[in-house]
């Protein structure tokens, strides 16, 4: 029995918690203990199986993104959530290594969590980082930029990425552990789960990688059929916040397709004007799979139940609301599977119109799902699981480079902590 | 020993851990341990460096559409996101599994309502801390913020059991989930650290008065240069509404003043002062300040009143947002100072600062007002809080 400690740090929607979540599931019917440090923990309340866990916030920055610019590389990212300041990225550090030391993981599992990557580095725990290509940038220095469509100049990568490490490192001494050579130290670990497929990889080709090959869950949620009748059959999974969300339900009801919805926290009132026989709107997780083998379009915002889908050869309308998501709404495009809108694109009737008649759309995606037909979520996560299992049966490779005990991690610079 | 949560969960900038770290010091000096879950993670490493171990406390998320004037606390907290019974329970969850790690006897709660409903649910006792705002004055239904504004009681109960069957379902119906909005908010004791003339809800019962449990964040050191003239002293918010129009009369003054404007540009700091007003773009040092000055202008936080209580200042007060609205009201009760309320015309700010720096009233009554907390110490009121948490941990 080990104790596994799943990590989610940055990162929105309800991706990497589902993800997560798949997989603790497996290893907690294998006997080990769960906890999670998430980010968001409203997700919670969409998950099965998570009740015996632990739950903890992820220590998080209250300011993301606030005046930081547009990032990007890893490093402008990692400035904007907290790294610009070195009293903010200690005290971020500061609150993965009390939960560390206090849960005592023997394994972390890092989903998108570059801090609590930190922190077990610091503490000598052994840790996977587990994600798709954006969470895990190639360990190259200086860390490339995920941003393909803008140049940006060699200088300016290395200046963000020095005064990213600096910062880091300076908060490290505070805390009495080893600085960090290069940020991409950061990704030193156990184990890379890289949970995607090469041609949908945010960072395209990267040196030396193993896929694992992408996590998504279609197996469960609310049971749900297509309505009967004759329209079109589509699957809508999107954020509430999408500005284009009324021009979609209005295309929705006006070209009488038969609908499967869940639109997390959709208000009743949209909820009903989209709602009919033909139009089922769940407020829970949809169950996909049986839906996708009769499924003429998957309209989402390109998380991974894009890829699940695509993966089930159905053809793609994406909304992507942040960079990420943006990357995968673009290779949509280049692998010819579906279109995409930039927030203010409004042609939401003409695009899925298209996306639903021109027979290249389901071709590609069929074309693609083909090349991936022996592929399954369940084996991955079951390779990965022996994987887990592996590294935590075997004595840890790392060495804590910081003062032990519990008592060392309270600042081990100032003096007189001690109570009497 | 004790084991003790510190949770800090709703509310922004320095107040709450201004608060939470002389209490916590004074814990850990009588031998008790003390595990701080932070809201803000921008404070946490100044717990940590104080040698606390810090954790992050759960964070709800607000709604995209937020009521710009709440009724009452209740909803003031539906519009923080307790509405959300799903976001709540990821919530109620989160200050579980804290509860359970730190093994804690006693939560000291600073606006924290999710963590006290946590410690009811598994039967921890709980003491609340605080400036007095996060805590309803008396009455069924929760009453309304402003007691001007007539609110109807069906009304405002409809909140409270909006709020508390938020809560119920979050928790699943858990037995120790609070029935009604009174027992949400309750707790074993609840500790002010303010003076009754500053409880937004006060002077009241069944709550006590410690005072102000630390010094301020220590700024920078200013000292008065002309001992014979009247001093000013503001302290004020970069960019807030009335702000030129306050300086610009603070420059009419026959008085030396001092204005600490933290934030905006030195330079413009430098560029806007002159041989009566000095202006400062740091923090300054307030109790030397606070006890030679014959006005405090400041937006009513209750920090800064009570340093001017101390020290005997008048007070010209600009609340920006309803709890220093409700604060300013009660020190205008005492008749220790005036307010211009942001709602109402702005008065002509040279005529009024001189009128409240001249009144023999004002000054009268803040002289009596600083002989009653002349002797107020901020250790001693630190431990009395530990006191009082450490007790219950032993009941």
């Amino acid at each position: 029995m080990a104790r596994i400690l799943f990590a989610w740090e940055l990162g929105g929607e309800l991706g990497h918690a589902m993800a997560d979540n798949a997989l603790a599931a497996v290893l907690r019917t294998r006997g080990h203990r769960i906890a999670f440090a998430f980010r968001e923990l409203k997700p919670l309340g969409y998950l099965d199986d998570c009740a015996a866990h632990d739950v903890f916030q992820a220590p998080v920055s209250l300011t993301e993104g606030k005046d930081a610019g547009t990032p990007f590389t890893f490093a402008d990212l990692l400035s904007g959530c907290g790294y610009d300041r070195v009293g903010h990225v200690a005290g971020l550090l500061g609150g993965w290594l009390a939960l560390l030391e206090r849960w005592r993981p023997d394994m972390v599992v890092c989903d998108f969590a570059p801090t609590a990557l930190i922190a077990a580095r610091a503490l000598g725990i052994r840790r996977a980082s587990y994600g798709n290509g954006f969470s895990i940038p190639p360990r190259i220095t200086p860390i490339p930029p995920f941003r393909f469509d803008e140049a940006i100049g060699a200088a300016r990568i290395e200046a963000s990425e020095a005064r990213t490490l600096a910062n880091a490192n300076e908060a490290l001494a505070r805390l009495g552990a080893a600085p960090l050579e290069n940020l991409a130290q950061t990704f030193e670990v156990d184990e890379e789960f890289l949970t995607t497929f090469p041609e949908l990889d945010s960072y395209g080709s990267r040196p030396a990688a193993g896929y694992w090959g992408p996590g998504y869950n279609i197996d469960t949620g609310v049971p749900a059929a297509w309505p009967a009748g004759s329209g079109k059959r589509v699957g809508v999974y999107v954020r509430k916040r999408i500005p284009q969300l009324d021009s979609l339900i209005a295309a929705l009801r006006d070209q009488d397709h038969r609908v499967t919805a869940f639109i997390p926290d959709l208000e009743p009132a949209r909820a009903a004007l989209l709602a009919s026989p033909r139009r089922i709107v769940s407020d829970r997780p949809i169950h996909l799979a049986p839906l996708l083998r009769e499924c003429d379009l998957f309209v989402s915002h390109g998380g991974s139940a894009t890829i699940g889908t695509l993966l089930a050869g159905v053809p793609q309308l994406v909304f992507p609301g942040q960079y990420e998501q943006y990357i995968t709404a673009r290779r949509m495009e280049q692998l010819g599977v579906g279109a995409w809108f930039t927030p203010d694109d409004d042609d939401v009737a003409v695009k899925m119109a298209r996306v639903l008649e021109e027979p290249s759309y389901a071709e590609a995606a069929r074309g693609y799902a083909r090349g991936y037909a022996g592929y399954s979520p369940a084996e991955q996560a079951r390779r990965i699981v022996k994987r887990i299992e592996e590294i935590v049966a075997a004595p840890s490779p790392w060495k804590r480079s910081m003062p032990g005990g519990a008592d060392a991690i309270l600042a081990p610079t100032s003096q007189g902590t001690k109570a009497p | 020993m004790a084991r003790v949560l510190c949770a800090w969960e709703l509310g922004s900038g320095l107040g709450h851990i201004a608060r939470l770290l002389p209490i916590a010091r004074e814990l850990r000096s009588m031998g008790h341990e003390v595990v701080l879950a932070l809201r803000d993670s921008a404070f946490m490493d100044m717990a940590r460096s104080a040698g606390f171990e810090v954790l992050a406390a759960p964070l709800l998320r607000g709604p995209a559409k937020t009521n710009p004037s709440p009724l009452s606390l209740s909803d003031v907290l539906l519009n923080l996101g307790y509405d959300d019974a799903r976001g709540l329970h990821g919530a109620l969850r989160g200050w579980q599994s804290l509860l359970k790690l730190v093994a804690a006897d006693v939560v000291m709660a600073d606006y924290a309502p999710m963590a006290l409903v946590a410690a009811r649910i598994e039967g921890t006792p709980r003491i609340t801390v605080g400036s007095g705002f996060a805590l309803p004055p008396a009455g069924e239904p929760i009453p309304a913020l402003r007691p001007w504004m007539p609110a109807d009681p069906r009304v405002l109960q409809a909140l409270d059991d909006r709020l508390v069957s938020r809560v119920r379902a979050a928790a699943n119906n858990a037995p120790g989930a609070p029935d009604s909005a009174r027992e949400f908010f309750a707790a074993d004791a609840h500790l002010l650290c303010t003076f009754p003339e500053l409880d937004p809800f006060g002077s009241r019962e069944g709550v006590e008065y410690l005072g102000p449990p630390g010094r301020p964040e220590r700024g920078i050191e200013v000292a008065w240069q002309e001992p014979g003239r009247a001093h000013v002293l503001a302290y004020l918010k970069p960019g807030a509404p009335r702000v030129d129009a306050v300086l610009a009369a603070l420059g009419t003054l026959d008085a030396e003043v001092v204005v600490a404007l933290p934030g905006i540009e030195p330079a413009s700091a430098h560029a806007r002062s002159n041989a009566n007003v000095r202006i400062f773009a740091q923090p300054v040092d307030v109790p030397p300040l606070m006890a030679g000055a014959s006005l405090a202008v400041f937006h009513a936080g209750p920090g800064f009143a009570a340093h001017a209580i101390m020290a005997g200042v008048a007070m010209a007060l600009l609340p920006l947002q309803l709890e220093q609205f409700l604060v300013a009201q009660r020190v205008v009760q005492a008749g220790i100072g005036e307010l211009a309320s942001p709602e109402h015309a702005a008065p002509d700010f040279g005529e009024w600062f001189s009128r409240v720096m001249s009144s023999a009233s004002l000054r009268e009554a803040a002289r009596r007002s600083a002989t009653k907390h002349r002797g107020h110490s901020f250790a001693a009121a630190a431990r009395a809080a530990a006191g009082r948490i450490a007790s219950l941990a032993a009941a």
